[in-house]
């Protein structure tokens, strides 16, 4: 009797598992017949869509009076047409020095009255001979200790905020821009500055360690006695020729170049860590000329708006290209922790850079959209422009220019003779590694296939993607003037680029292909719709197994239970 | 994020500002509404520069419209430097000291002694608008070795100024104090010496066999507690 009916009980339950599995595929989001429709993404200006206040404007704040062509304080500089240019008193202040500008022009900028001395035209040619430059350590999107927010804050694309540390010329006042926001101010930024320094000058350059960890400067490639006049170690490299320079301390360096070329300076402190969170810059040796006053400091990198008298001799124009990598593993390190120990633990017994891989790839400290902000090359046809580039990243740079042939005039600062130079489109630098690139843009199908907006990009694929989404990275253009707007911003034929200019987009939360021509088609597909009658049918069978088992064990028990009283 | 920091940010400053929280003028406004409000017609910010570093919006005899008089002069002598941080454990930057109190409509004259090679400020901010302008902000900046000498008044109300290095992440290591008019309002935090952090660090926990055997301990003569008092009963 209570055998048969266990029996029919373990029966009921097998047919009820069957069924169980003729229901499961209705509910477990397998395409049936119809697979579900498309979600609809609204268009980006459209009031119902929640994200739209975080689109940013595609230039950015734009300062009109700094992109038009001056004179300040004598200095001539150049009209930049992209959207967001250097300050162009800064640009005069770095040309005469800081000791020999105007206060008025002084006061338009932040620097410090000692950023840039420029003294004593000993050989009588028209240009300062003694130049003495100093560069501070400004660490950016750090942590504080008042609150779960980073400062001074610099995003290298929309709504990213990397850990960063760069060497910054001497600036005064505040790092922010002003008491309401936390937003740095224009000369804290990455790059490190680019240098230029005439061959033959003294150039000291100190460096106040205004940081909180011990740096050096090592000029790589730069031609500097290994001991400067003092006899004190002068190569920056602390376990060789000297302690580094700890925090509130400061060390200056000697040099009086005798080579010219675009050449390299960072950090030498646990290299591998301190080289990649940002204490690297582009430093150039210009070749000597009567009346040669150098833009000492290029900001950004970028549009150089004041070109030595040898680069005006045989370019139309001249850009500073600066190649970074990012791995946001190491430079989040200064954003987990406060103090100082925890940091240097954390960044130097921790991380483990071999099995790092990186996340951000930047030219002249910014990533795809900003890179169109202050990084274009703008031309016109039948120019001569100079591209001075280095690779800054932990992995070799594969840079392809779209629509053009450029030519590798230098390697390393070394200039190649005429018959050895190559012309390319894929340019191929290792880590540090310099090139000099001379683009001509004659229409010939070969240096330039005509007017047009032309990618410039890393071909080492990564490269031109943020956190993995794409189009970001180090993707920039060679604008032609026909084809560059009023704000500065390159015209396009192609879909709008200012859905690149919203957070979410970098965050992975934006189909990609959802506002194209065609949605339906690439868009994202909706979740599928759990319908009513199968989810009845799953529940109440679910029900019935779970009555059925407690059914089953009071019968066990209750015979265990009998047993036992006999 | 920064739109949090910034939030954040204007709400201390509205905080530390009894003018501002009196008025309730949002922070972002302050600049525009505060002057004229005021009936003061033109605003120039007072910059002294040179070499050695700058000077910005000194004030040696402009009085607060809530004083009649100076109240009293102070004097002192500020230190900056790295060696200052010795002794706040996780610091790097540091004032020798980190707390002031002065007296309502005090004059106070500061000597801002910078002991490191490398620039430091000593910035007072929450001042009254109209007198150190646009933002209410008094700052000596050393640029390096030695010192500079400036003098403020600070207004009738009760009130704790932030005063801080406002060089990048030098606020953050350290260099942050609080000037105290009145008894002022309160503390800010992770002042060194004074305040805990909002966002502390966290450190491992060394539970030796000692602390373990101290916890087990006391845990047992809970339980003997609870146990004397039935037997009690």
């Amino acid at each position: 009797m209570k055998s048969k009916s266990v029996l029919i009980i373990l029966l009921s339950m097998a047919i009820l598992v069957w069924i169980v599995t003729l229901i499961f595929p209705l509910l477990d989001g397998r395409g049936g017949i119809d697979a579900p429709s498309t979600v609809k993404v609204l268009p980006k200006n459209s009031t119902e869509n929640s994200e739209t206040d975080q689109v940013e404007k595609l230039c950015g704040s734009m300062r009109e009076e700094w992109r038009t062509e001056k004179e300040i304080d004598g200095v001539d500089i150049n009209e930049s047409s992209r959207c967001n240019p250097d300050n162009p008193w800064a640009i005069a202040a770095f040309v005469k020095g800081t000791n020999n500008v105007s206060m008025r022009t002084l006061m338009n900028t932040r620097l410090a009255s000692d950023a840039v001395l420029k003294n004593n035209d000993k050989d009588g040619d028209g240009d300062p001979d003694e130049i003495h430059i100093t560069l501070e350590v400004a660490e950016l999107n750090g942590s504080s200790p008042d609150g779960d927010f980073v400062l001074p804050t610099y995003n290298i694309a929309p709504g990213i905020q990397p850990g960063l540390w760069v060497f910054a010329p001497k600036t005064r006042g505040m790092a922010m821009i002003d008491v309401f926001s936390t937003e740095a101010i224009g000369d804290l930024r990455a790059p490190s500055p680019v240098i230029r320094v005439e061959q033959g000058d003294t150039i000291k350059i100190t460096l106040e360690n205004t940081h909180y960890l011990p740096h050096t400067i090592h000029l790589h490639g730069v031609d500097h006695p290994y001991l400067d006049p003092k006899g004190k170690g002068n190569d920056g490299v602390p376990f060789v020729d000297g302690s580094p320079v700890l925090p509130g301390e400061s060390k200056t360096y000697w040099i009086k170049p005798r080579q010219t070329g675009t050449m390299f300076y960072h950090c030498h402190v646990q290299t591998d860590k301190h080289l990649m969170m940002g204490l690297q810059g582009m430093f150039v040796v210009e070749e000597n000329r009567p009346n040669n006053w150098l833009q000492t400091f290029n900001v950004g990198a970028g549009y150089v708006r004041h070109s030595s008298v040898a680069v005006k001799e045989s370019y139309d124009q001249e850009y500073d290209l600066h190649y970074q990598s990012i791995d946001k593993e190491l430079n989040s390190i200064v954003q987990r922790f406060n103090d100082p120990r925890l940091i240097a633990r954390e960044m130097n017994r921790v991380y483990d850079m071999t099995d790092a891989s990186n996340d951000y790839f930047l030219l002249n400290g910014h990533s795809f959209p900003y890179t169109l902000r202050d990084s274009i090359i703008t031309v016109k046809p039948d120019e001569k422009i100079k591209m001075r580039i280095v690779n800054g990243q932990d992995e070799v740079l594969s840079l392809h220019t779209h629509g053009h042939k450029a030519t590798i005039t230098h390697y390393d600062g070394v200039k190649q003779p005429e018959a050895n130079r190559i012309t390319r489109d894929v340019y191929t630098l290792s880590p540090a590694q310099r090139i000099d690139l001379q683009l001509d843009t004659v229409n010939d199908g070969l240096h330039s296939y005509g007017p047009g907006v032309w990618l410039f990009h890393n071909h080492a694929e990564k490269g031109i993607s943020t956190d993995g989404r794409g189009p970001g990275g180090d993707i920039s253009m060679i604008v032609y003037q026909s084809f560059l707007k009023e704000d500065g911003m390159p015209m396009l034929q192609g879909s709008d680029i200012t859905r690149f200019l919203n957070p979410e987009f970098y965050a992975g939360k934006v189909p990609i292909w959802g506002q194209s021509s065609e949605p339906e088609l690439l868009g994202e597909p909706a979740p599928m719709i759990v319908e009513v009658l199968p989810t009845v049918a799953l529940g109440l069978i679910l029900g019935l197994l779970l009555g059925l088992v407690i059914w089953l064990f009071l019968i066990v028990s209750n015979s265990r239970g009998r047993k036992a009283h006999e | 994020m920064s739109r949090k920091a910034m939030t954040v940010l204007a709400f201390g400053l509205w905080w530390v500002n009894p003018i501002m929280a009196q008025e309730s003028i949002p922070a972002q406004d302050m600049v525009i509404k505060a002057i004229p409000l005021k009936g003061v017609s033109k605003v120039r910010i007072r910059h002294r520069m040179d070499m050695d570093g700058m000077v910005m919006n000194e004030n040696k005899d402009r009085l607060p419209f809530g004083c009649k008089e100076i109240s009293e002069d102070v004097q002192f002598t500020v230190h900056a430097g790295r060696k200052y941080a010795r002794k706040f454990n996780g610091k790097m930057f540091a004032y020798d000291q980190q707390e002031w109190n002065v007296k309502p409509c005090s004059r106070i004259t500061i000597k801002f002694v910078n002991d490191d090679h490398i620039r430091h400020q000593f910035m007072i901010h929450g001042l009254l608008p109209y007198l150190y302008p646009p933002t209410g902000m008094f700052n000596i900046e050393v640029s390096g070795p030695g010192s500079k000498t400036a003098s403020l008044i600070v207004s009738d109300q009760p009130k704790t100024h932030l005063v801080h290095c406002e060089l990048a992440q030098h606020t953050e290591y350290g260099m942050k104090a609080q000037l105290k008019v009145a008894g002022g309002y309160g503390d800010l935090s992770s002042v060194p010496g004074i305040t805990a952090a909002k966002t502390p660090d966290y450190y491992e926990v060394d539970w030796t066999a000692n602390r373990l055997t101290i916890l087990v301990g006391a845990g047992l003569l809970g339980v003997l507690v609870i146990f004397a008092l039935q037997k009690w009963k």
